[in-house]
């Protein structure tokens, strides 16, 4: 009868080469995700905005008479401004407990002991948040854009509206960045989704009730800067060449997300760390 | 033992200078966390094997391995490891398994999904990690419970489940942070009997307690560390030799003891003499005169029978008593 050795016996097989961790990381995520019927529901959920444009889209290019339905360069626009709500449910569902849940655990110091870079992690999770964002905003809205095409049976509304493509990836990628890197960076500060989740909402609420208030009392717009959400929809207006709504300059609200996008990226530098030094 | 005696110690030992390349080099290191000291001005060759990283709570030995897994970067020095700086270098932590003293878990993934998950950092495909991941389950002797949360888990088979995933990618080094913690005597027992066998199947192992028997069982070669200094290192029988100026206790246990005792108060070496059930417990500072003393007593057959002779001392117990306090 042979006896088969039962020592220890070394790996033969391939690995890939570093630097893809982040993907792992990323897919992992996802997959975590996507398996749970509550936020499945919350993505179809996000969908029917897009569901009623299909629908808007389809009858004025069927029926001439149903001019009042034909969607233009602002309709996008408006598209996305919907999409804020959702955007904001689905970066508190999903991002609060990112990297929230995996301090709790205790796992950082074990994923920074494997072949993955502090870079790749955060890369990681922040692909797992920003493909859902992408998911009820940037994809949706192209999408739209290719069936306005397809219902029309001619490129006439892109030819007139060239500027239009761009303007949905630069949109998108302003709310969806923003809203990421921030929600990031707030998970990296607690080892509580929950506290995570409310700190975000808390943080939304009170800079456009900080702002509410301060209109109220001035009676101008040029403090819109103060409401996160204010200076993304600033910018986003300029970008699908609309009139800015609010006083402020719209370089002053790039300037702001761009200063909080800075200011997430330094906080997670400093808390993404397998060790945890106090001093 | 005072500490003018560790100091004594504590300066360049004799130890051993390996002849191979040193799996682990730190070139006076140290680490501050703020104003207090982690690890201060360290120097020390690891050579390939089994290395026992031993040392009271707070010594700084988590620090040390902390710092040889690139989770912490020197505020001085450089370490080396397995040939290559670690700091910043995560392609050489495919060489290299950490099995944190913390539990590191989520609780709802079964021990299988854990190890699996993070073996695909490690850059295996996803066939290829499960494949790995049965492997090193089953080279813990957890394969049985692979599929069971992590959450049920004991305390013994959390810390063999770390040590699953520190092993699962078949690395050359294996740092484990005080893997005994916690387990039941016979968990231990399987740890201790699996570390021996990693060692003999070639990989390079530094293992860390605060409880010295422990580390005696794996390995006779050790770095004693204490207040964030190494105190000695190399084979525990050359560090006992390097600290033979201090008492040396021998136990004798024969047909007279009493006999024997009176004879052993005529040397000068003796410095201490303690009666127990037919023996005498002997303290000397001159151990090669005493030893050389005494088969010439028992060779005489004037002293009645010498049953036993032993040196409890002559352990890492002795050894770290000696250097720490």
């Amino acid at each position: 009868m042979p006896i088969h050795d039962q020592s220890y016996r070394h790996y033969g097989g391939g690995r890939a080469a570093p630097g893809h961790s982040w993907l792992v990381i990323a897919r992992a995520g996802i997959r975590t995700l996507i398996r749970k019927r509550v936020f499945i529901g919350l993505m179809l959920f996000a969908l029917a905005p897009f569901m009623v444009r299909v629908v808007q889209f389809w009858i004025s290019s069927q029926y001439p008479q149903a001019s009042a339905l034909a969607p233009s360069a602002e309709t996008f626009r408006q598209f996305l401004e919907q999409q804020d709500f959702f955007v904001f449910v689905i970066t508190v569902y999903v991002g609060a407990g990112l990297i929230a849940n995996d301090r709790r655990a205790n796992a950082l110091q074990i994923y920074l002991s494997k072949p993955l870079m502090r870079t790749e992690y955060i890369f990681g999770k922040l692909a797992i948040l920003f493909t859902f964002l992408c998911l009820v905003t940037l994809v949706p809205a192209l999408l739209l854009l290719l069936l306005k095409v397809a219902f029309d049976g001619n490129v006439t509304f892109l030819k007139n509206n060239l500027f239009i493509i761009p303007a949905i990836v630069v949109g998108s990628l302003v709310q969806v960045l923003l809203a990421s890197f921030t929600m990031l960076a707030l998970s990296s500060l607690s080892k509580s989704a929950r506290y995570v989740g409310i700190l975000y909402v808390g943080i939304t609420f009170f800079t456009t009730a900080m702002f509410g208030v301060l209109y109220a009392i001035t009676g101008s717009s040029r403090v819109s800067w103060i409401a996160i959400s204010a200076n993304v929809t600033q910018v986003v207006d300029v970008v699908f060449r609309l009139k800015p709504r609010y006083a402020t300059p719209w370089q002053v609200s790039l300037l702001v997300i761009i200063a909080l996008i800075v200011l997430s990226i330094s906080i997670l530098e400093r808390r993404v760390r397998g060790v945890e030094v106090v001093t | 033992m005072t500490q003018p005696a560790v100091t004594a110690v504590a300066a360049p030992m004799a130890a051993p200078v390996p002849s191979v390349a040193p799996i682990v080099a730190a070139d006076h290191v140290s680490k501050w966390y703020g104003q207090v000291i982690g690890l201060n001005d360290v120097n020390v060759r690891v050579p390939p094997g089994v290395t026992g990283l031993l040392g009271p709570n707070g010594a700084g030995k988590s620090t040390f391995m902390k710092l040889i897994t690139g989770q912490l970067k020197p505020s001085k020095g450089t370490i080396t490891v397995l040939g290559e700086p670690i700091w910043s270098n995560p392609s050489l932590y495919f060489r290299i398994g950490f099995c944190p003293e913390q539990d590191a878990f989520y609780e709802r993934m079964t021990g299988l999904e854990w190890v699996r998950a993070l073996v695909r950092l490690n850059g295996l495909t996803e066939k290829g990690a499960d494949e790995a991941a049965t492997r090193a389950l089953t080279a813990v002797d957890l394969m049985e419970a692979a599929n069971k949360k992590i959450g049920a888990y004991s305390k013994g088979m959390r810390q063999r489940v770390k040590m699953a995933q520190a092993l699962v990618h078949d690395p050359q080094l294996l740092i484990l942070d005080e893997p005994l913690s916690g387990m039941d005597p016979i968990g231990r027992r399987k740890t201790i009997r699996l570390i021996r066998e990693w060692g003999r199947a070639g990989k390079s192992i530094i293992v860390s307690s605060h409880i010295l028997h422990e580390i005696e069982s794996m390995t006779s070669n050790i770095l004693l560390i204490n207040n964030g200094r190494i105190l000695a290192e190399g084979d525990v029988h050359q560090i006992r030799e390097l600290i033979d100026e201090h008492p040396h206790t021998v136990y004798v246990r024969a047909e007279d003891p009493r006999r024997i005792a009176r004879q052993f108060l005529e040397s000068d070496d003796v410095r201490s003499l303690k009666f127990e059930a037919n023996a005498v417990v002997v303290e000397t500072g001159k151990p090669d005169q005493f030893y050389a003393r005494l088969t010439d007593m028992a060779a005489s057959g004037e002293f009645g029978a010498i049953d036993e002779v032993t040196s409890p001392d002559d352990n890492l117990q002795a050894v770290f008593q000696y250097l720490v306090k």
